[in-house]
């Protein structure tokens, strides 16, 4: 039993901000009250629900591949020394398992989503998240370029196709659908990439981004998955993507859908040096249609790892820039690549990145529908969010920042019309309760009774400086795991998933397919439930 | 002076980073004594393995068979460290400045990612002489090097400045992926010298084995060869400019291909 | 650039193997993942795909080869970078080249084989990766794979030893970020093949003691290795009575894994496969015994106070 008194509560999901409250913690869950247990006094600090991530790689097949790939980078990491209450580890951008949950628990953060999951290595993302302490998980997987569906849909025999999805969902021990660059990747087994939203990718007639993309979201809202589909739309990274990402968000209008890394989607130009920001564009078509939700991606200047399913955007980027350069194919499903990168700021195109990222966060309008996230490490370390958050407080920082701009960038952006300043209720709305209500984890991200006991508090500091750096205690659970920038516990932390309804049958007609083109036993596919350590299934509402 | 004389010789490898003429130079006797130094997993005292002998200087003398104390001289920036004796892994390892100066032999990673200052062996090297860290994109970018035996393999990979010259044989892939700077191999070499070179020159005083993607290119008498020979006789190193000439190769080709590999022809 | 094994079931039309045996070493391969099958893309199978073995010798694999490149011992890398410089078109010295018992012709005609396939996939073996130039030969095919996806559609895969050593890899990885030769002595993960690898460590007699765990060096490594092995504690679990058993001071039988015993096995294209025992054995696992060994060591006083480990970082 734990009592938090005299801090500030930010608690926008339940109107709270900034109000000198007490906060009472039993058996895991916020209460209303208790008698006895510890106090923590918090007077001169601030209480927040702990830091939800919407999007994010943290661990996997890719991941690990990534690790592999740079010996270097390792050997410059923060090192994390072994203690009785710490194992040992290596932080950096590809941070090892144990390091992943103290680096971002050391930020506040009490649950992430690790956005890309294949299913034949699920049950090695489970082993690693497993050893990635003190977070909750919740994972999205991989689905927009599964060729077994993309053959349904080719077939036109959708009502299928949703069922082997649903199938692959629980066979993979998952919480959502991702979808990245729809079709592309299926081509980028023959060495292509989709074209338009529109026309046929490599191999198929019927089967066009657009088609897979609505197929989809379509098979999502049926199912009555807690999170919609999760998109990394068609045209990442290229000067002028803004077209499709327009044309993706008209495909779906009406549904609920959430763009992931807004920013990569988010440039107008017809080649790199031709290449401006068009995030108010987006910004305003985003607004006017409430169904979508999105993270932002915002680049921060420095190093980075781009590890993405995007295969044939990563062959361009090794092309590009000459740096290492790893691929590997899932058969049937997917792919990944990996390409160390650094975003300099004498760079034009990265300087417009930077502006795009912030102009998003701040031309989006209602906090609730944008998130805040670097797609780690594709854009930055997800250690370096406090950067962002001081970004968005503090305007005058921001100018400043922008000034140290190549000036033929700042002809290409509009950051520096932008007077919006968050405040501390916003920003903790665009890093936890936001995210925590988009992936329909009702108990996460705020500090109602019933809600999970996962609470930051942080030394009340103007303008949210430094604010996510240093918290003074974590709670995870109701347990204090950190303390005065001390690991006080090895709680391992659960994983949420979702058992959609499907018909059992489908498995008849996935058996034999699966023996024919993949390269294992059927029966040695599914991820048992006892990998999945502390296995939370949540709800899918399929309405009537 | 301060004076390190081995008095037990670890059974396992000793980390001996704090051999350093930057931390010793403003440590009085007793703090010197007390510098940690890590026998494998076990934090030790610098006195349970050495006599230790005067203070606050950047001049260290180390005396023994310290062919498993590792690390001695990294990061350092000034002063002298002279061994008498053999040492072991990583001496110099991204040096700054100063001088290194050994009778003995030394074992692998001899100033890998060296950065300036001179190193000197009178005995043999092991392999990754002035070399990259496994995935690093740049080995030694400053200093010499000289080595009076041989060397093992992997001399200057990835170098990207400085000088490095063995009077002995050296084994593989001597200036694999080199980037620039030289590499005089007066006792030649064995297989795969210059392997994936981009830039850099490498003069072998004896003939030696190269790649198919080297071809030759001239034979000539390079006028830099002349400057760098007096440089060299300066440091106790000769090399031969009159009584014949070079051959040329360039190569990699199977990469940018702007290396030298200049092999001497005597007349 | 790489790939799961139903890709190259699936799609591939031209399939190398360098420094590998795999009628012998890896039986099932061609029958199961690269030669015979029927794959979605290549519906006549054998007669859809076209298989070059390269190796120092004819092995039994020739014989399933459409052609077999015989190349002088210890030139792999010297073939390889030939390659590479002549699919870029540069110009390479015809001499050398004969050294490695091949011409300039016979690679020319190679690698523009491997540039007209649809998808090609080259395997290399321990007859690569193991003999003198060891990590540069897998590098040098690494990058020959790499600069083929210019042309065409182009991966590479280790063929990997017996056991989990996949598996190993992959733990070691995500706990430490290296894959192997991991040193943990100084409270945190460093990495340096050739300081830090088991046979360089024996050789040497760097440590001073060793667990050892579904490895038989005693029968595999130099005698200098093998003799510091029996100088020192050395504690052996294995299902079997080992080489390195006999030389050590304590011998713990376990269940055989796979066997036995449950667990996760990672296949040599890092996909993770459950293991379920068919049989029941009366020895325990090696993981009861691990931590068995772990509790009594942690009631001992603690070695390592906080302050001991300092990284020696860059």
């Amino acid at each position: 039993m734990l009592r938090i008194t005299g801090g500030k509560v930010y608690d926008p999901a339940n109107q709270v901000h900034g109000e000198v409250r007490d906060v009472s913690i039993s058996d895991g869950r916020i209460v209303s009250r208790i008698e006895g247990g510890r106090t923590i006094d918090a007077t001169g600090m601030v209480v927040l629900p702990g830091g939800v991530d919407a999007h994010t790689h943290v661990a996997g097949a890719a991941l690990n591949f990534a690790r592999a790939m740079v010996p270097e980078n390792q050997r410059q990491a923060v090192p994390f020394l072994h203690t009785p209450e710490r194992r040992m580890g290596l932080g950096g951008l590809t941070p090892t398992t144990f390091a992943t949950g103290y680096l971002y628990a050391g930020m506040g953060y009490t649950t992430v989503t690790e956005a890309a999951v294949p299913v034949l290595s699920a049950k090695h993302t489970h082993e690693e998240l497993r050893d990635t302490p003190l977070l909750d998980k919740a994972c999205l997987l991989l689905m927009a370029n599964n060729e077994i569906v993309m053959d349904l849909l080719e077939t036109g025999e959708t009502e299928r196709a949703g069922h082997v999805v649903a199938w692959l969902i629980w066979a993979a021990k998952t919480y959502g659908i991702k979808a990245v660059n729809p079709g592309g990747v299926a081509a980028w087994k023959w060495g292509k990439n989709a074209k338009g939203l529109f026309d046929p990718i490599e191999g198929y007639r019927n089967v066009t981004p657009a088609r897979i993309i609505s197929a989809l979201a379509e098979i999502i809202d049926g199912l009555g998955l807690p999170h919609p589909l999760h998109l990394h739309a068609n045209h990442l990274g290229m000067p002028g993507n803004v077209a499709t990402t327009i044309e993706t968000m008209k495909l779906l209008e009406g549904r609920r859908a959430h763009f992931a890394h807004l920013q990569f989607h988010a440039y107008g130009g017809d080649d790199w040096p031709t290449m401006r920001s068009e995030a108010a564009q987006v910004a305003d078509y985003f607004n006017a249609h409430p169904g979508f939700t999105t993270d932002a991606g915002a680049i921060l200047f420095g190093n980075a790892m781009t590890i993405t399913a995007d295969g044939p955007w990563q062959h361009l980027l090794h092309e590009l820039t000459g740096k290492k350069w790893g691929n590997i194919d899932v058969e049937n499903e997917t792919g990944c690549g990996i390409v160390p990168y650094v975003y300099k700021r004498s760079s034009l195109v990265n300087a417009i990145q930077w502006a795009v990222g912030l102009e998003l966060l701040l031309l989006i309008r209602d906090p609730w529908r944008i998130f805040l996230t670097t797609d780690h490490p594709n854009g930055a370390g997800f250690w370096r969010y406090p950067e962002l958050v001081q970004l968005l407080m503090d305007r005058d920082y921001r100018r400043e920042r922008l000034k140290a701009l190549p000036a033929k960038a700042q002809k290409r952006i509009v950051l520096g019309d932008l007077d919006r300043e968050y405040t501390l209720s916003e920003i903790v709305t665009i890093t936890s309760a936001g995210p925590a209500r988009a992936l329909g984890l009702a108990q996460k991200g705020h500090l109602g009774v019933g809600a999970d006991a996962d609470v930051a508090i942080y030394d009340e500091r103007p303008r949210g400086e430094a604010l996510f750096k240093t918290p003074r205690y974590v709670i995870k659970g109701g347990e204090v795991v950190i303390e005065e920038g001390q690991v006080r516990a090895m709680t391992e932390g659960r994983e949420f998933v979702v058992r959609p309804g499907f018909d059992p049958q489908i498995e008849d007609y996935l058996r034999p397919l699966f023996q024919q083109v993949y390269t294992m036993s059927f029966d040695n596919y599914p991820v048992e439930a006892e990998r999945v350590h502390g296995m939370q299934v949540a709800e899918c509402r399929v309405s009537a | 002076m301060i004076t390190l004389t081995l008095k037990e010789e670890p059974s396992v490898p000793l980390e001996a980073e704090n051999i350093s003429p930057d931390v010793v130079a403003s440590l009085g006797h007793d703090a010197i004594r007390a510098l940690p130094v890590f026998l494998g997993k076990r934090r030790r005292r610098l006195d349970d393995f050495f006599e230790v002998e005067g203070a606050a200087s950047d001049e260290i003398s180390v005396r023994g068979n310290l062919r498993k104390v590792k690390w001695i001289g990294r990061n350092m920036t000034r002063g002298r460290i002279g061994v008498v004796g053999d040492v072991g892994m990583h001496l110099g390892s991204s040096m700054k400045g100063g001088v290194i100066d050994v009778t003995g032999n030394v074992s692998d990673w001899l100033g890998a990612e060296m950065r300036g200052g001179l190193i000197r062996i009178r005995g043999n090297a092991g392999g990754q002489v002035g070399a990259a860290y496994r995935g690093g994109l740049r080995g030694m970018n400053q200093g010499t090097i000289l080595i009076e035996g041989s060397a093992g393999i992997e001399v200057g990979m990835r170098m990207r400045r400085g000088v490095i010259a063995v009077k002995g044989p050296v084994r593989d892939f001597a200036g694999l992926q080199m980037k620039g700077g030289t590499i005089f191999l007066l006792g030649g070499a064995e297989i795969r010298t210059g392997a994936w070179m981009t830039r850099g020159t490498i003069v072998s005083l004896k003939p030696i084995s190269l790649l198919p993607t080297f071809t030759y290119a001239c034979t000539y008498q390079p006028a830099f060869l002349r400057l760098y020979a007096r440089h060299l006789a300066t440091l106790g190193l000769s090399i031969p400019s009159g009584d014949g000439a070079y051959q040329r190769y360039t190569g990699d080709t199977s990469g940018l291909g702007k290396g030298e590999i200049l092999v001497w022809e005597s007349s | 650039m790489t790939c799961t094994l139903g890709e190259v079931k699936n799609r591939a039309d031209f399939i190398l193997y360098w420094g590998g045996n795999p009628a012998e070493c890896h039986p099932r391969h061609f029958t199961k993942y690269t030669l015979t099958q029927k794959g979605k893309f290549v519906p006549q199978g054998r007669k859809g795909r076209y298989m070059v073995l390269v190796d120092i010798r004819e092995t039994p694999s020739a014989r399933a080869a459409d052609l077999f490149l015989q190349i002088r011992p210890g030139k792999d890398f010297e073939v390889v970078t030939t390659m590479i410089a002549l699919l870029k078109g540069r110009l390479v010295n015809r001499a050398a080249v004969e050294e490695t018992g091949t011409t300039i012709e016979q690679l020319q005609e190679l690698v523009d084989r491997m540039k007209r396939a649809r998808f090609g996939v080259l395997f290399f073996g321990m007859g690569l990766s193991m003999t003198r130039g060891k990590h540069m030969n897998s590098a040098s095919v690494l990058t020959l794979v790499t600069e083929l996806n210019e042309f065409t559609k182009f991966v590479a895969m280790p063929m990997r030893g017996h056991g989990n050593v996949t598996g190993a890899d992959m733990v070691i990885r995500w706990t430490t970020g290296y894959p192997f030769g991991v040193n943990l002595s100084r409270g945190y993960p460093r990495f340096n093949p050739g300081e830090f690898s088991t046979v360089d460590l024996l050789v040497r007699g760097d440590n001073d003691a060793a667990l050892i765990l579904g490895a038989d060096p005693g029968a595999t490594m130099p005698q200098p290795a093998i003799e510091h092995l029996k100088r020192i504690p050395t504690i052996v679990l294995d299902p079997k009575v080992t080489h390195t058993s006999r030389l050590s001071r304590v011998h713990i039988t376990t269940a055989a894994t796979g066997i036995s015993a449950p667990g996760t096995v990672y296949r040599m294209d890092e996909v993770p496969l459950p293991l379920r025992p068919a049989l029941q054995s009366p020895y325990p696992t090696d993981e009861e015994v691990l931590r068995r060994i772990r509790q009594a060591a942690a009631a001992k006083p603690p070695w390592t106070p906080a302050s001991n480990g300092t990284p020696l970082s860059a």
